[in-house]
């Protein structure tokens, strides 16, 4: 298995063998991305090219502090896919309205969690009740908007922002600062 | 649209950063997310750590093989008719051809990362944000990028030199209107590194500068003045 880190540094020289083999090691990943957020085989061709082009001529902005390649990789088609869907499907803007967020309390399990150096996302997912981790992941994963959330789990909108952003607090808190 | 550091808390900054990683968001709301990344390197920083903590769900997604004439298609958009590279070829080149020497002119984009005007800083300017050039030859496959970090005084350049028929060494200098040039030292061998520059050299890194890489006798050139020929050359600019 090739290093992607160097191959990634080799393609931002324009190196098109390298490409190649960059594009051999990373497109079923992506490609599986892709297939899962979009949910449309020929979309998801597209947007392969689409993304493979973005990764030709952006793979210089890639710098290994900032975390793994493979990490990288996955969130440039997972940004394009959603913004594929995003663009679509309009949806309402939220983040401007007021986030209700400071009196949630934090649970003691949780504060003796975060006095710790941070744990791992498996572990902290543990802490959400199962529907919100359940949420957390689905979106993550298959790329749904907070209103598809909403109508999947059979709740109204609000309540399903407030779900999602006390779990991304209580993660927050759990993964450490 | 404007953002103001101030109408975003901190855990409000955590839960928006997480948003978009997850990608709920609105597209207007991921348009102004980005916005925010692109000059708030604290905030960017929140969205990476969220893409590193949340990257184990990336195991959610099992490979899937895409049609094997996909990747002729993206080879045909980026690099035209005909011109499909024969896997190895390239590999070998980049092996055995002393590239270098096939560079002759060549164009320096420096790009400063964060505004400074005529030595006025923008308030959300960091001396964190580091200062970034692409180095690009011309007709060539080669480029680097120079990365100078303000904090440390480090000037890291990805990749470099390749072999060559003798070896030699790559010299960076800076060069100042009026003034002979000042080298900033020799790239590493390997073309991965850093290169500490010194203290009396630091004060000097702004914009408007010129910045040129010289090939030059193994260790650098020997009387301090550059010798070799230019394969870099360009001005430092402002974004």
């Amino acid at each position: 298995m090739d290093d992607l880190g160097a191959l990634l540094a080799r393609v931002s020289l324009k190196d098109r063998d390298c490409f190649s083999r960059l594009y051999k090691a990373s497109s079923p990943k992506l490609f599986s991305v892709l297939l899962r957020i979009l949910r449309h085989r020929t979309e998801a061709e597209d947007a392969l090219q689409e993304v493979f082009v973005k990764i030709w001529q952006r793979a210089d902005r890639f710098r290994p502090e900032d975390g793994k390649p493979e990490t990288w990789l996955t969130a440039i088609a997972r940004n394009h896919a959603i913004d594929m869907l995003r663009a679509r499907k309009p949806q309402a803007s939220a983040i401007d309205e007021a986030y209700d967020l400071a009196s949630d309390e934090i649970d003691p399990e949780t504060a003796a969690v975060n006095s710790s150096e941070g744990d791992r996302i498996e572990n902290c997912m543990r802490i959400l009740e199962s529907d919100k981790a359940d949420a957390v992941k689905r979106a993550y994963v298959e790329g749904l908007s907070y209103q598809e959330l909403a109508e999947l789990y059979n709740i109204p909108l609000n309540t399903m922002r407030t779900w999602l952003r006390r779990s991304l607090l209580k993660l927050r808190e759990c993964l450490g600062q | 649209m404007s953002e103001k550091p101030q109408d975003w808390d901190r855990s409000r900054d955590e839960i928006v950063s997480g948003e978009y990683v997850l990608g709920v968001l609105s597209e207007e709301d991921r348009r102004r997310v980005e916005a925010r990344i692109a000059t708030d390197p604290k905030f960017a920083m929140q969205v990476r750590r969220w893409q590193t903590n949340l990257a184990d769900f990336n195991d959610g997604y099992q490979d899937a093989r895409p049609p094997q004439e996909l990747y002729g298609r993206i080879e045909k958009r980026l690099f035209g008719e005909g011109e499909s590279v024969q896997s190895g070829v390239w590999q070998s080149l980049w092996g055995s051809v002393a590239v270098w020497r096939t560079l002759t002119a060549a164009a320096l984009v420096f790009a400063v990362g964060f505004a400074v005007a005529d030595g006025i800083r923008l308030p959300w300017a960091t001396s964190s944000a580091p200062l970034v050039a692409e180095l690009t030859g011309m007709d060539s496959p080669i480029s680097l990028v120079a990365t100078y970090d303000f904090a440390s005084g480090r000037l890291s350049v990805t990749p470099a030199a390749l072999k060559q028929d003798q070896p030699k060494s790559l010299e960076l200098w800076l060069i100042e209107d009026g003034k002979p040039p000042s080298s900033l030292g020799v790239l590493p061998e390997d073309g991965r590194g850093d290169i500490l520059i010194t203290a009396d050299l630091r004060t000097a890194f702004s914009a408007g500068k010129t910045i040129a890489i010289t090939v030059e006798p193994l260790g650098g050139a020997p009387d301090g003045k550059p010798t070799g020929p230019v394969i870099a050359l360009g001005k430092t600019k402002l974004l």
